[in-house]
Order: C-alpha cells, then structure tokens, then sequence
C-alpha cells in the first residue's frame, strides 16, 4: 500500500507512482525522475533524500534518482530544490517503487502562483503570489511588505508595521483580502489600518490580479488576496517546522511553531508566532516609537467520517500592537507645516528603545470557520461553511488629563457568515461552481473614548448567489459567471452640532458583477490570456458619514450620504511564454474604468476651529481611470546564474475634472541576479542573491493636490545567502540578507511617515527553519 | 434525500435572513462624554492701575465640526500694563468643565505661546511650572503707542521645554501638539 502527501507546495504538483516487481525485505528499490510541470523535460540537481536510510541523492542530467535496500514499511521522502520549499512525502513501500515527480521550475522566478480551478487546470484569472519557501525567507515581514516585490502590488503604509497591500493601485475598501477563503471583516477603511493577519500561517499567497474573483463575498473591484493555510499532510507521524528570525533594524526577534500530525481519528495542525521589535532607524536616526509586537495563533483539525464526507475546523487569532512615529502626532496644519520643514522629526532620541507608547494601535482578531464538504458522486460536491470574525480596534492617542491610555478610538465588529456551495463536473468538459452566501456585520464604537466616533455604529446585511461555468477545448479555455448582491445596511450616527442626537440611515444596495475570460495556448507553451469584469462596490459608512477632524492628515473630512455605488468595468491582456526555455516572461496589460469613483476633494475652505484652522476635504465622486501593465522577464544564463526584472507602471486619473488621482502608486522596477549552486561541500541548494529595487518618483501628481510634492526615485541595494543541509532526519535552513545596503535616505509617496521622517535605513536580517 | 433536506434547511436560514435584517437596528449609541473637548478660550486682561478688564473670547460651542465659531474682539488702551489670564471651558458639558484646571494640574506637559503683529505690544509669561519653566496661563501684556494687528494664542501639550528659546516664549523649537491656535483682531487706541 502507498500513501502520499495531498499538499504539495506550488512547485511540486503532481506524484505518479507505479510499483513492479516484489522483493525481500531490505532488498527494495525507490526510484524516479523529476520533470518540469510545463515542459516535461528532466530536471536535473533535484535533492531527493530518504530518512530512514539517510541517504541523498541530486537527480542526473536525465533527472534520474535511484535508491537501493530500502526496507519494507514507511519511508519519509525528501526533495527539496532550490526556490522550492522542501517537500516531505510519506510512503508506505513493500515493493519497488517509481516515482514521478513534476516541479513547476520556471515559477519561482516570476512569483507564479497559480489559480488552480475544479479540473486541476489552472484557470484564467491573471495570478502572482508567494510560495512558502519565499514566506519562510520573509518572515520577518508583514503582510503587506511581503508581497511588494510582485509586479502590481505596492503597499500603504503609515511607517514600516503599518501596512496595506495595493494592488493595480486599488487598497481598502476596494481590494478583498480572503484569510484562509473568508472575507477579512474589519475596519478595512482606514489607509492604516494593516491587515490582521499573520503570514506565516499561510502555506501560500495568491494575488489575483484578474477581474472578477467571483465566488468570494466582499467588495472587491477587481483584484483579491488570497491568504491560504497548508491543509494537513497525510502523514501519521507527528511533524513540525520552527523557524526563527533576527533584524538588526529595530532589533526585531520572531519565533513561528508549527505542529502537525494527521492522526488516525483526527488530524490536526498548529501554528504559533511571536514578533517583537523596537524603534526601527532611518539612515541617521531612530525613528521613536515604531516598535511593534505580534501574538498569534492558528489550530486547524480535519476529520474524515467517511469517504465522501469530510470536516474541517479553523481558528485563527491575531493580537498587535503597532507603535506610530511619535514625531508624527500633530494637531493642526500649523503643527503640519512645522513638521515639513524639519529635517529630524520632533522627539527623536539618541537611544533606541523597545517601549510602544501614545500614538499607537491595539488590535485583535479572531476567526473561527467550520467547513465540511459532502461528495454526492465523483462528479457533485456541495460545501457548507460558517464563518465568525471578531474584530477589536482600539487606537491609542496623546492625550491631556491622563487620558492617553484611554483609546481615541475604539470599534468593535462582529461578522457571522454562511455559505452553501455546490460543484459540479458536467458533460463535455463544462464546469460550474455556484453558491449562495449571506453575512451579517455589526460594527460598533466602543463609548470609552470620549470622543466623537469618526464612523458611525451600523449594522449590515449582505445576501449574494454566483455561479461560474468553465469549459476547456483543447488549447483554449473559457470561463464566465456572474454574481447578485443585496445589501442592507442600518446606520445610527451621532450629529456633529449640539445637542448630540442620534441619526438613523438605511442603505439600500443591489449591485449585479460579471465577468468572462478566454485563454489559448499558442506555440506549445506560450499562453494569451483576456479576462473582461464587470463590479460594484458599495459606498463605505467613512465615505458616507464620517464628519470632523481626521487628526492624521490634519483636516476636516465631510462625508456624503448620497454617494452612490462605484461601478467598475475592468478588462485584462496577457502573454505569457519562454524562448528556448532560457527566457521567460509575462506581461500584463489592464485598464480599469471606474464610474462613480469615491475620493477625497480638498475644497476651497478653511474651517476655524478652536484648534486652528483645517482645510476641509469632501468625499465626492467622479469618473476615474485607472491603467498600466506589469512585466516581469526571468534569464537562465546557465544552470547556475538567473537574472530576473520586474516592472510596473501605472496610471489613474480623474476623467471629469482632468485631474490625476492621488495616492496612486510609483512606477517601479525589481531585479535580481542569482547565482544558485545545488551542492557545495556538506551544503545543499546554495543561493547568492543580489538585488535593486528602484521606484520611481511618482510625477502624475499637481502641486495643488499634495502637502508635499512626492518623494524622488529612490534606489535600494540588497542581498541575499541561503542554504539548506540534512541532518539525519531533520532539516535546516539558513538564510541571510541584507536590506538598504547602502544605508540609503529616502521617502516613499504611499509612507504617510513621509510627512515626518526619513524611510527604513540598512537592515541586516538571519533567520532559521529547522524541519523535523 | 440528504440533498434536499440541506437544501431546505439552507433555503429558510436565507428566508429568515431576508425578512429579520430589515428590522435589525444597532442599538442607540451611547453619546460619549467629550471630558477632553475645548470648547471655549477667553483672555481676561485687566488694567494694573484699575478698571475696566477686556475679554477677548473664542466660542466654539459643538467642537471641530458643526457651527462655525464666536469670536469676541476687543480693544487696548495705549501705555498700560494688563493682567492677562486665560480661562478655558469645556461648555458642552452641564454645569461646564474647567479645562484651566486641568492644565494647572499637567502644568509640566503643557505651555502657551504669543504671537503679536501689534507694535510695541509686548506680552510676557508671570507663571512658572515645578521646574521654573513658563505656562502661561498668567500673563502681562504692555501696550504702548497706538496700533492695530492681531494676537495668536497658542497651547501646545507636551512641548519641548528645554529646547532653545522655548521659555523665553519661542514656539520655533517647541514640538509637541497644538491644543489651541486662535487668533484675535486688536486694536490699541
């Protein structure tokens, strides 16, 4: 009998296996080829490595391994390439055995995460992302952070922590980010407020860049992050992975457990990680108050109870505190402009400290998902999932009479979300993917602040069905689907004018989203992909209600109750392919139209309060567009030298009043050279990296609409060393990097801190993952 | 069987979903007590020699947003000395907070600055904190000849005490956070 893992990482998809001949007890063979997924050519310095026997082995030119005496019973198989995360296969062998492993060889360069849809075939939607091997050498970063390298992604930021992904310049409110397949419910809104959640829980992050990710409830315009845990491995020994971080730049330590076992009544996997770091530094001095601390903790248990139906449980807990530049606390545009002018931010000390103080964010999240999946026949499936988020924000001010460790702000939401969704493979290679889902969030202020909440208390409601169909012929493959939402959404605010009473609103919203795509392969294995989307989003209770003093951008901001819903239509272009299997790239072109486009208006007015005099901004809409490409190219020069480039370059502009929209992201360019050696004296997969991030000044941008013009182009030098080596039945991985090698000064336009201070300064990051 | 007993038991969860959420308000919330907001400034100066003190006031009733404010001007006689005092209040609260208290108390964290475009008009701190540093809550404002401009009266929590010509009231180097920035019309005849 032979067993295998279900769960391989993206670059290992598929395992064939063939027995022959039986044999003697310790007199059995393992052998194999590795094969590039896309081309089935072999792939040769693979290191295969067999615990039992503790033995290695690199595959030949032909991509060949051989192992001889291998004993009848359980052998635990490793193989591990370079950019590849080490995979561990469990086998039951009483026979010689073949094996066919196929490796996705090309991806890794170009962060390729596939969308992999119902056939197992990938599917149209324009994907990126991150495998675990690149968030296990990231993992001293957030979210956010982790995923700017891939071509269209930047991040917002309000420092470094504080950190927002942005995607083909759409953030917040516009972009879903799905943690392990639920819709993050949160206070998404707010430019810094970062994701809660913790990447080094996910086995995999997927960036769609497509247009419309349908099946997944949210408002997303287009393009969705999808957070993705490792199901169980069907392995019944227990095993684990710990990993451990150290950066120089804030002194930051971070731990991360995992445990798993897949047990014979139950299996189950748990993630725990620690992050602790101090005042990061800018090239000449501490940034004061920027430390940062994390908690969190991730169970999943799975439980087959029969074959045809099976049970999954998940439970995530996220738990942050995020120290903001102390430097960066005014309280009015006086303060403002003196701010601007400065060269060293006010209270910058000598000292670096680990201490968080006033300004700073507290939050907490936890999910909870129960999951089952019933097999009717081996073509119909239905799903059932429940979902329960719980999410505290509480934000920390300097205030007078002692009220500093009294929140200024202070929101808790709770969302509960039910879906039921049925698949089904029908006749002549159709397929349908259909659900309904309903999801009910309340939202409420905290009355601890004594102050006015900046959004109001509402309760909401969303009900939506979809349905996708995909079909393959032959080299093409099409897929279309639509989605139907209603949402309900009651609102009690407190008025801005005395006396304080209580304004009830009822949001009404029906919004219909489509989408289509097409993908044809043409010379062999060059693919064109067009994918068209039609979406809506509702307008946000900030963009609607919010009415006073927004402290961090010192000015007044003035919701609109009669914003209307965004209407987006979004179309995509693709070519992806290789010359002689040396070259690779894929470019993406994309034009977003978004009709009733909600953006700040600065206005031509001053308000005079008590505490000086605010400009005041008004939510307002227009007509807005939205364009670029990405484009990223990888070069073999040998087997042992790459060289790889990534750029993005990006418009938006506001058609109605021929303006450029604000806080659009620069143009940047990504590239790496690395040299990668499969064996070197007692070490396995040896990589030397060097890399530049450029990004350029974002120059669509007038005078009039910015407190300070946007930073220049900046250049970032880094590098990188890792390595892996066997210890009899563990593994370990050391890597070694360095951030801003020249200790580079710069600002970056999306860093609120840009205001204040300078950016990161040099940054020396080693860490560790240790696999048993 | 099993297919369409979840199919009913989901087809009435959505039912009941539909009709409930209508009906389904947030409570009434709490309105939180503004213990923090300022919402009125007057700047008492009362002649030395006697007579009759001139309030300059700044009246901003429902806080940030909302009403626009009440500004009370007023006029200085030429050649005198003034007792400056400066009061603020919380008036959305019954009966009103002392905010002047609070900033007694915190007196360390906290400082007020003058900015004069009035010539000859010299305003100087006649309070002191724990340390020997300026609040500026007490004040004496001199006038001399005849002139008109404008004073800005500025309160700056955690300023920068020690920071160069901070106490002799040079809000250049003082940091910290603006609490109050208004401005009053003046004139001394």
């Amino acid at each position: 009998m032979l067993r295998f893992s279900r769960n391989f990482s993206v670059c290992i998809l598929l395992l064939i296996f063939s027995e022959i001949t039986s044999a003697q007890n310790c007199e059995l063979s393992i052998s194999g080829i590795v094969k590039d997924l896309d081309t089935d050519s072999p792939i040769a310095y693979a290191s295969v490595y067999i615990k039992e026997s503790q033995s290695g082995e690199l595959t030949d030119s032909l991509g060949l391994f051989k192992f001889e005496s291998i004993c009848e019973g359980e052998v635990h198989l490793v193989l591990s390439h370079i950019g590849c995360e080490t995979q561990e296969l469990f086998l039951e062998v009483s026979r010689d055995t073949i094996i066919t492993l196929y490796l996705d060889h090309n991806s890794r360069l170009l962060d390729e995460v596939a969308v992999i849809s119902l056939d197992g075939k990938t599917s149209t939607q324009e994907s990126q992302g991150l495998n675990s091997a690149s968030i296990a050498e990231n993992s001293n970063k957030s979210l956010a952070n982790m995923l700017e390298g891939i071509s269209g992604v930047s991040t917002i930021k309000n420092g470094n922590g504080i950190a927002k992904p942005v995607v083909h310049g759409l953030y917040g409110n516009r972009l879903s980010i799905l943690n392990n397949g639920i819709a993050q419910s949160g206070q998404q809104w707010g430019a810094d407020h970062s994701p809660e959640i913790d990447p080094l829980v996910a086995n995999k992050i997927t960036v769609i860049k497509g247009v419309g990710a349908l099946e997944f409830q949210g408002s997303a315009l287009g393009s969705v992050v999808l957070v993705e845990p490792q199901s169980i491995d069907e392995d019944p020994h227990l095993h684990g992975e710990g990993r451990y971080f150290f950066e120089s730049n804030g002194l930051g330590n971070g731990i991360n457990l995992e445990l798993q076992q897949y047990g014979k009544a139950i299996a189950w996997r748990a993630v725990g990680t620690l992050k602790k770091s101090g005042d990061n530094r800018s090239s000449k001095y501490f940034l004061r108050n920027t430390g940062h601390q994390e908690a969190n903790i991730a169970l999943q248990l799975e439980k087959s109870w029969s074959k045809k139906f099976l049970t999954e449980l998940y439970f995530s807990s996220f738990n942050a505190e995020f120290g903001v530049l102390r430097g960066s606390h005014i309280g009015n545009l006086s303060d403002l402009e003196e701010a601007l002018g400065r060269d060293v931010p006010f209270f910058t000390e000598d000292k670096f400290s680990f201490e968080i103080s006033s300004p700073y964010q507290r939050v907490n999240h936890h999910l909870l998902k129960f999951h089952s999946k019933y097999t009717i026949n081996e073509k119909n499936f239905i799903d059932f999932t429940y979902a329960g988020q719980y999410n505290l924000r509480k934000e920390f001010d300097i205030r007078r009479g002692g009220k500093s460790e009294v929140p200024a702000l202070s929101l808790k939401q709770t969302s509960n979300f039910i879906e039921g969704k049925y698949t089904s493979f029908l006749p002549k290679n159709w397929n349908l993917k259909s659900g309904v889902q309903l999801n009910r969030v309340d939202n409420t202020n905290l009355p601890e602040t004594g102050i006015l909440p900046l959004i109001p208390d509402y309760i909401s409601y969303q009900y939506g069905f979809f349905s996708i169909l995909s079909k393959r012929i032959q080299q093409t493959r099409i897929e279309f689907g639509g989605r139907y939402d209603v949402e309900t959404r009651n609102v009690a605010a407190i008025s801005a004018t005395v006396p304080r009473t209580v304004i009830r609103y009822q949001n009404d919203y029906y919004n219909y989203n489509a989408m289509a795509g097409i993908s044809q392969n043409i010379f062999n294995d060059w693919k064109v992909v067009f994918n068209l989307g039609y979406a809506s989003r509702n307008p946000g209770v900030n963009e609607l209600y919010s009415n006073g003093l927004h402290q961090g951008v010192s000015g007044i901001e003035e919701g609109d109750p009669r914003l209307k819903p965004e209407i987006s239509i979004k179309g995509t272009l693709s070519l992806k392919g290789n010359i002689s299997h040396k070259l690779f790239f894929e470019c993406l072109v994309y034009s977003q139209n978004i009709d009733n486009y909600i953006f700040l208006n600065p206005q031509n007015e001053i308000r005079l309060t008590i505490r000086g005099a605010f400009p005041v901004f008004q939510y307002e809409q227009t007509n807005a567009r939205i364009s670029g490409f990405d484009f990223s190219a990888s070069y073999e020069a040998s087997d042992r030298l790459s060289l790889t480039g990534k750029f993005s370059y990006l418009e938006g502009h506001d058609l109605t009043n021929d303006l450029y929209l604000v806080y659009m992201p620069s143009n940047n360019l990504n590239t790496a050279l690395n040299y990668e050696i499969p064996e070197f004296l007692n070490l396995q997969n040896v990589v030397f990296q060097v890399n530049n991030r450029i990004v350029f000044q974002q120059k669509n941008l007038l005078p009039s609409q910015d407190f300070l013009a946007p930073p220049k182009t900046y250049y970032l030098f880094g590098i990188k060393v890792s390595t892996e080596k066997q210890l009899r039945k563990n593994r370990l991985k050391v890597f070694l990097s360095a951030e801003n090698l020249l200790n580079e000064t710069y600002r970056d336009y999306l860093n609120r801190q840009r205001y204040f201070a300078d950016d990161l300064g040099f940054n020396l990051i080693a860490g560790m993952n240790f696999s048993f | 069987m099993k297919k369409v007993t979840l199919l009913l038991v989901l087809g009435c969860i959505f039912s009941l979903f539909i009709t409930s959420c209508k009906k389904d308000e947030p409570e009434t919330p709490i309105i939180p007590n503004e213990e923090e907001l300022i919402t009125s400034l007057n700047f008492t100066l009362t002649p030395t020699g006697g007579g009759t003190a001139i309030v300059l006031s700044f009246l901003d009733l429902d806080g940030d947003g909302g009403d626009e404010p009440t500004i009370t001007e007023g006029t200085l006689a030429a050649n005198t000395t003034y007792n400056g005092s400066l009061d603020l209040l919380n008036e959305l609260e019954n009966p009103a907070e002392s905010i002047t208290e609070e900033i007694q108390e915190e007196d360390e964290e906290h400082q007020f600055f003058f900015q004069s475009t009035v010539a000859g008009l010299s305003i100087a701190y006649a309070d002191m904190d724990s340390n020997g540093n300026p609040v500026g809550l007490s004040t004496t404002v001199t006038t001399t000849s005849a002139n008109s401009g404008t004073i800005t009266v500025v309160l700056r929590h955690e300023p920068d005490k020690a920071a160069s010509g901070v106490s002799a009231g040079d809000i250049t180097n003082a940091g910290g956070e603006t609490d109050i920035e208004v401005t009053f019309n003046v004139e001394v005849q």
